[in-house]
């Protein structure tokens, strides 16, 4: 079932939120268990055969965490060989669905066989709940879970609102909010959370799904190797970075709103990733409990490991400004860039992310290198802050939306193929019908190599308009986070202390101006539901 | 070494990692307080504590400390032992 359906809104959500707050005025785990169920449902929705490959899984890691708290520090080996089958068999499981048939045709072209084994169909956010899972695991290995039911950890895997595409939780931040939570219906946690789900609703159908339609024609053209000119390729740049943000965005918040309907609070995930102005800013800010993730159970162990190595050797470790380049080389380049092409990895079975992730690892690398360099040329921090903030920002933009075009691309020259194009080495051009019209300045053009083109003029104007309308509202307005900020609409936001004018205009309040506009929106985001589509990041 | 006497070596440590000579760290402060303290150049900070004091953190407490605090005081705990 999808957030932006009918029968999502209309028919499940109404009928759930009902069931629980009936059941939590009676018992508050009957409650509780309704939720569960109805999460199960809303999984087998989409095709009831999942149901039988999660169920099981969620029973076998239960068992595996059970004998993990039951061995506890009695005996360590015993308890490391639990984790690791246990992390092993959740890799297995993840392996299986998405890259083997990934993995099959890799062999193909590499061997020139022609081996097919079935098509195998991705269960519906298998990428996100396995992650959960090993979390959970490690977590009650390290002793940072206590006391858990099968009911609990049911809950905490299948909870619906997070369930399909994150935020990825831990169970540690979760479970207590269960515990606590009243199961009753309340008016705030109510307005809050249909003002997030209806935010975030026009977000996807309204901002996210047209874009959609404008860059998939000349995502197709590239791929089937036509090329394309500056300013269709800065289109098909833009254009998708914009779609993916306000789809990611716009699911991000319609899941702390679901979330919130129950009392419960999910952790941020996307806090306006393109305001960053370094590409560091910007995996704090991009899809923000992955980052937490891999940096908290692969990026911190492995630095830490191999840290404590190097130094045992007698090497010289990581020393600030004064670190020599093997240091920087083994301590940060290694496993940031490792990191980074695990996010790769996870993000889809396919060379293209594979290859995004480790862009992104040596853009990285590239930013920390130049946090040590800088304070040698530039010492005054505060200074360099401030002079240099727009040109990181620009700087960032501009590999975060090259980077993009890398993700969305389906083939490896067809990302060459744009990105050539964006550079301009097919030419700019300007629809024929811009150019007839633009009487002497047409011939200033063609002479420094414009040319027209066969894209329509309102084509052009449509991109350049959505374009420039999405652009302004992700780098200058608010954003949700900032306008709920007094009700804390996730884990730890807080209320800014000196709010610009531009954020006291947008902070919102539980008013009949606010009620109005919402509505407007609510409607809008509804009328606009009849063409479905996926959000991106189900797929993953 | 009193708190006061860590404290002190915790904020040089981390003004040399960061470049950066104007930070001074408090007992309650917190990573979001300090400019550019991001996860990354965090477990350098404490690799450098580490090595500095002697001391080696269980990675679950690296995790979960909630300020410089708490590592203050893991650290005299980890002496005391």
């Amino acid at each position: 079932m999808l957030f932006n359906s009918y029968s999502f809104i209309f028919g499940f959500l109404p009928a759930v939120l009902i069931g629980f707050y009936v059941l939590g005025s009676r018992r508050r785990d009957w409650a509780l268990l309704w939720l569960t169920a109805a999460s199960l449902l809303f999984y087998a929705w989409w095709r009831p055969i999942n149901v039988l490959l999660i169920a099981p899984s969620i029973l076998i890691n239960y068992s595996l965490a059970r004998a993990l708290e039951q061995t506890g520090e009695a005996k360590p080996a015993f308890a490391r060989t639990i984790l690791i089958a246990g992390i092993v068999f959740n890799l297995c499981f993840l392996g299986y669905f998405k890259y083997l048939n990934f993995a099959e045709s890799a062999l193909n072209d590499a061997f020139g066989t022609g081996f097919v084994l079935t098509q195998l169909i991705l269960p519906l956010g298998i990428s996100f709940i396995t992650f959960q899972k090993i979390a959970f695991l490690v977590d009650v290995q390290a002793g940072r879970v206590s006391r858990f039911s099968l009911a609990d950890y049911g809950l905490f895997v299948l909870f619906f609102p997070q369930l399909i595409a994150g935020p990825i939780v831990h169970y540690r931040e979760m479970m207590p909010q269960f515990r606590a939570v009243p199961c009753r219906y309340d008016p705030e946690n109510v307005a809050v959370g249909i003002s997030l789900f209806f935010f975030g609703l026009a977000k996807k159908v309204i901002l996210a799904d047209p874009m959609s339609q404008l860059v998939a024609p000349l995502y197709a053209r590239a791929a089937a190797g036509g090329a394309q000119s500056m300013t269709e390729a800065w289109i098909a740049a833009l254009g998708f970075t914009l779609q993916i943000y306000f789809d990611f965005s716009g699911y991000s918040d319609m899941a702390l709103g679901l979330a919130r309907f129950f009392g419960i609070k999910l952790p941020v995930n996307f806090n306006s990733p393109l305001q960053a102005t370094s590409i560091i800013d910007f995996w704090l800010r991009w899809h923000v409990s992955l980052t937490r993730f891999l940096t908290a159970y692969i990026y911190n162990p492995l630095t830490l490991n191999l840290t404590r190595k190097r130094l045992a050797a007698g090497k010289p470790i990581f020393g600030g400004r004064n670190t020599s380049v093997p240091a920087f080389l083994n301590l940060l380049a290694m496993p940031t860039i490792l990191t980074m092409l695990v996010s790769g990895i996870w993000h889809g079975a396919g060379y293209t992310y594979i290859l995004w992730g480790l862009l992104h690892g040596v853009l990285l690398c590239i930013n920390h290198a130049w946090r040590l360099i800088r304070p040698r040329i530039w010492p005054n921090a505060k200074v360099y802050s401030a002079r240099m903030a727009p040109v990181g920002f620009l700087l960032t933009f501009l590999s975060v939306v090259a980077a993009m075009v890398m993700f969305r691309a389906p083939t490896l020259s067809a990302t060459l193929m744009l990105w050539k194009g964006m550079v301009g080495a097919y030419g700019v051009t300007l629809p024929a019908a811009v150019f007839s019209r633009l009487g002497p300045i047409a011939g200033w053009l063609s002479a420094i190599g414009v040319q027209p083109a066969w894209t329509s003029g309102s084509l052009l104007l449509t991109a350049v308009v959505r374009i420039g309308c999405l652009l302004a509202i992700a780098l200058l307005m608010p954003n949700t986070l900032r306008m709920l900020a007094a009700f804390e609409p996730a884990i730890g936001v807080k209320p800014d202390r000196t709010p610009s004018r531009v954020a006291r205009l947008f902070t919102w309040a539980p008013d009949g101006a606010w009620a109005l506009g919402l509505a407007c929106i609510a409607l809008a985001g509804i009328l606009s539901l009849g063409q479905l589509s996926e959000f991106l990041y189900w797929q993953f | 070494m009193t708190e006061q006497e860590r404290l002190a070596a915790l904020t040089q440590i981390l003004s040399d990692l960061l470049g950066d000579d104007s930070i001074t760290l408090a007992m309650d402060t917190v990573r979001e307080d300090v400019d550019g303290w991001d996860s990354f150049t965090y477990i350098n900070f404490i690799v450098a504590v580490e090595a500095e004091f002697g001391v080696k953190f269980r990675i679950a407490d690296v995790e979960s400390f909630p300020n410089v605090g708490a590592i203050v005081k893991a650290i005299g705990a980890a002496a005391g032992r």
